[in-house]
């Protein structure tokens, strides 16, 4: 798994060499790539509760809504949709690595790791699909959770959080990409 | 304008009962379904995009639904209450409660409590999309695909929206009336070819469908209704086919093989080639074309010559001749001439094989022979009887007795053997005088035939009665020195008769023995009573 986040890096780092290019990026739109960080998001909760020390301590984390209404979702358009993603993303991803330091057991920690470069393998992807956000202004810590965030106490309601990100918007969000429905079409 | 309003708007009606109907029918049997399958107080289950949580009435109290409230929660929302209503379950008799909650949040954690009476009854949390409970797939079809064991099989999945790719099918399949299927999986695609089947057979096939659990979760849906497909029947296995023929070209290849080595010894077996007797008669067929007269005429002197010693060598049949004629004296009675004849004649049976021209007697037995020959010659009635006799044709006997008892004689002779031997003394007495003194007479000119005539067969001779004399007559066929004793002759003989018989060159050892049955013998006259 490790490898395979590996591989996609460098790929994201070649295609962000080139981006500048004329010649567009590809766009990624096969599933079973979320579907693999899925996977390993879950595999984290799975650790998580078997865990017996050094399973990090209670601190407020600031997370993304994960709640998806489909009456609500559909009439919002595709950049919206992409820019509550990327931020969500952008929440998960600072969570998890403020997380990761005050955990010592090794298997959680990289489950952690593991998670935090799948994060990052996202935002290429959305890149790819030309679907990154425009503004990356991220609310604050100190300001109040807004209506697209919320808040856990613990590393366990956060990974709870992350898997069903990853499962509800951002996987809606990249089936529904435009690339990938001119592809298909 | 009005009536077709109208006649719309009850169609729309009569559709919504329809799915309203079905609805119901596939919600109950879900219910059922979790009821068995389901461990939590409170059973969750997506139906569509609505999220249905149940739970079973107390058997304690008979309560009213009133009474229960369920309220929800997700994501640091306030609780929100939900409707509840009953159900009373026609095939369990058991009655539930149930709380449908309308497009409920997705892939947030939801926190469901029922209370009842103000306190606390279930609590549960759960996340909406991973309690999907899809209803069975549609339009299942099942089609022969033409080729041998193989049967095509499609569907379609129900309509869900967002979750096409995120189904998981399963299809069993079972020959009809068989108890014992398999089951198939497969992910997203709705269509499917098994293979391996038996041909000829008719199958049904069930589908049944769930979340794939990456995205969403769930329970297996229900069956679908069989559908049935019948396979197409078996083609010849080419292989088969090959080696059929294979066999059967070795198999031609060997019977070739063994006809054209072995065809003479077939033809031969088959088509059997006609004798001829050509090889006996040398010339007759290829010099005088079959005309045996002309044939016969030019290799006359040479062929008799030659047919004496082939007859003789190889026709000989043996003649038993049975006599109480005795050869020693012949000045003694009739029973005393006749006796050591007899005598004579055993003693010369019994030492056969040893040299023939040996065997015969002294000229006085020879002289009383030709003594009795004349006195036959003499008598007229002789060629009666030997004509009587003749007509019998079956032995010979030669009786010494006086002419009145020719008739009884006759008679006599007509009975069996046995009969007429047993009567010692009689006159009728078989007797090999006639051949004897045919053999005499010829014994000067002929003497190698006399002497082929007492050729014994070389099988044994059955020991006779007392005092009854046999001899063994080599019946030479054709021979001249037997055409004294023809009819003709006969009667020149003289008084007594001496009965001729006509026998053929049969040879009939195993008549020899004294069984008082009579043959047949002799194309050439002979005198001399036979066997």
């Amino acid at each position: 798994m490790q490898t395979f986040s590996g591989l996609v890096s460098v790929l994201m780092v070649f295609v962000w060499l080139g981006g500048n290019q004329v010649s567009p990026l590809r766009p990624i739109c096969d599933l079973r790539v979320l579907d693999h960080f899925v996977r390993e998001a879950r595999d984290s909760e799975v650790i998580m509760r078997g865990c017996r020390g050094g399973c990090g301590v209670m601190k407020p984390y600031l997370v993304p809504l994960t709640s998806v209404d489909f009456a609500v979702w559909e009439h919002i358009d595709v950049h919206g949709q992409a820019v509550e993603v990327w931020i969500g993303l952008s929440l998960l991803d600072q969570a998890l690595s403020n997380a990761m330091k005050t955990v010592s057991n090794s298997p959680l920690a990289n489950a952690l790791d593991n998670n935090i470069s799948n994060i990052h393998s996202l935002g290429h992807i959305l890149h790819s699909l030309d679907l990154q956000a425009r503004s990356t202004v991220l609310p604050d810590d100190s300001a109040p959770a807004s209506t697209q965030t919320q808040e856990v106490s613990s590393l366990s309601e956060l990974l709870q959080v992350q898997s069903s990100f990853l499962r509800g918007k951002v996987r809606l969000l990249l089936s529904a990409a435009p690339a990938c429905q001119r592809q298909n079409s | 304008m009005t009536k077709m309003r109208s006649d719309r708007l009850k169609i729309v009606f009569m559709l919504c009962l329809a799915f309203v109907t079905t609805g119901g029918q596939h919600f109950e049997s879900k219910v059922a379904q979790l009821l068995q399958d389901e461990t939590e107080d409170i059973k969750c289950f997506v139906e569509g995009k609505d999220l249905t949580c149940f739970w079973e009435e107390e058997e304690e109290k008979n309560n009213l639904h009133d009474q229960y409230t369920f309220t929800y929660s997700y994501e640091n929302k306030n609780k929100m209450p939900c409707a509840v209503s009953s159900l009373s379950l026609l095939a369990s008799n058991k009655t539930i409660f149930f709380c449908k909650l309308s497009k409920p949040p997705f892939f947030a954690t939801l926190n469901v409590q029922v209370l009842r009476d103000g306190r606390m009854l279930y609590s549960r949390s759960l996340n909406a999309e991973n309690f999907l409970f899809l209803d069975p797939p549609r339009n299942l079809t099942v089609l022969s695909s033409g080729k041998e064991g193989q049967l095509n099989v499609s569907w379609l999945p129900p309509p869900l929206k967002y979750m096409d790719d995120s189904m998981i099918y399963e299809v069993r399949y079972a020959v009809e009336g068989s108890n014992m299927g398999k089951v198939e999986v497969i992910k997203v695609s709705t269509m499917l070819v098994l293979l391996g089947l038996q041909s000829d057979t008719r199958y049904k096939v069930w589908v049944r469908v769930k979340p794939d659990g990456v995205s969403y979760k769930g329970y297996w849906s229900a069956w679908t209704e069989p559908v049935f497909g019948v396979t197409p029947p078996s083609d010849m296995d080419p292989l088969i086919v090959l080696l059929v023929l294979f066999i059967g070209l070795i198999l031609c290849l060997l019977s070739l093989t063994v006809f054209l080595s072995q065809h003479k010894f077939l033809l031969k077996k088959l088509w059997p080639d006609i004798p001829t007797p050509e090889h006996k008669f040398p010339g007759l067929f290829t010099v005088y074309k079959g005309d045996f007269k002309e044939w016969m005429s030019q290799n006359n002197g040479s062929m008799w010559g030659r047919s004496v010693h082939v007859y003789t060598e190889e026709l000989a049949s043996p003649l038993e001749v049975l006599s109480e004629v005795s050869l020693t004296s012949h000045g003694t009675s009739q029973r005393e001439e006749r006796k050591p004849p007899e005598e004579e004649e055993e003693k010369e049976s019994e030492r056969s094989d040893s040299g023939l021209t040996d065997r015969w007697r002294e000229p006085p037995q020879a002289h009383w022979l030709m003594e009795q020959l004349k006195a036959l010659q003499e008598n007229p009635e002789s060629r009666s009887q030997s004509s009587l006799l003749q007509s019998h044709d079956t032995y010979v006997t030669l009786n010494q007795g006086d002419n009145e008892r020719q008739a009884d004689d006759v008679f006599e002779e007509t009975l069996p053997l046995q009969t007429l031997f047993t009567t010692a003394g009689t006159s009728s007495l078989s007797t090999s005088r006639s051949d004897l003194g045919s053999l005499q007479q010829s014994s000067g000119s002929g003497r190698l035939s006399s002497q082929s005539s007492f050729e014994y067969p070389n099988h044994t001779w059955p020991p006779k009665g007392p005092g009854y004399a046999y001899m063994a007559v080599a019946d030479s066929g054709v021979s001249m020195d037997y055409s004294p004793m023809s009819s003709s002759r006969i009667a020149e003989l003289g008084r007594h008769r001496m009965y001729t018989n006509d026998y053929k060159n049969e040879i009939f050892p195993h008549k020899w023995p004294f069984s008082g049955q009579y043959i047949k013998s002799g194309s050439e006259s002979c005198a001399g009573p036979v066997w």
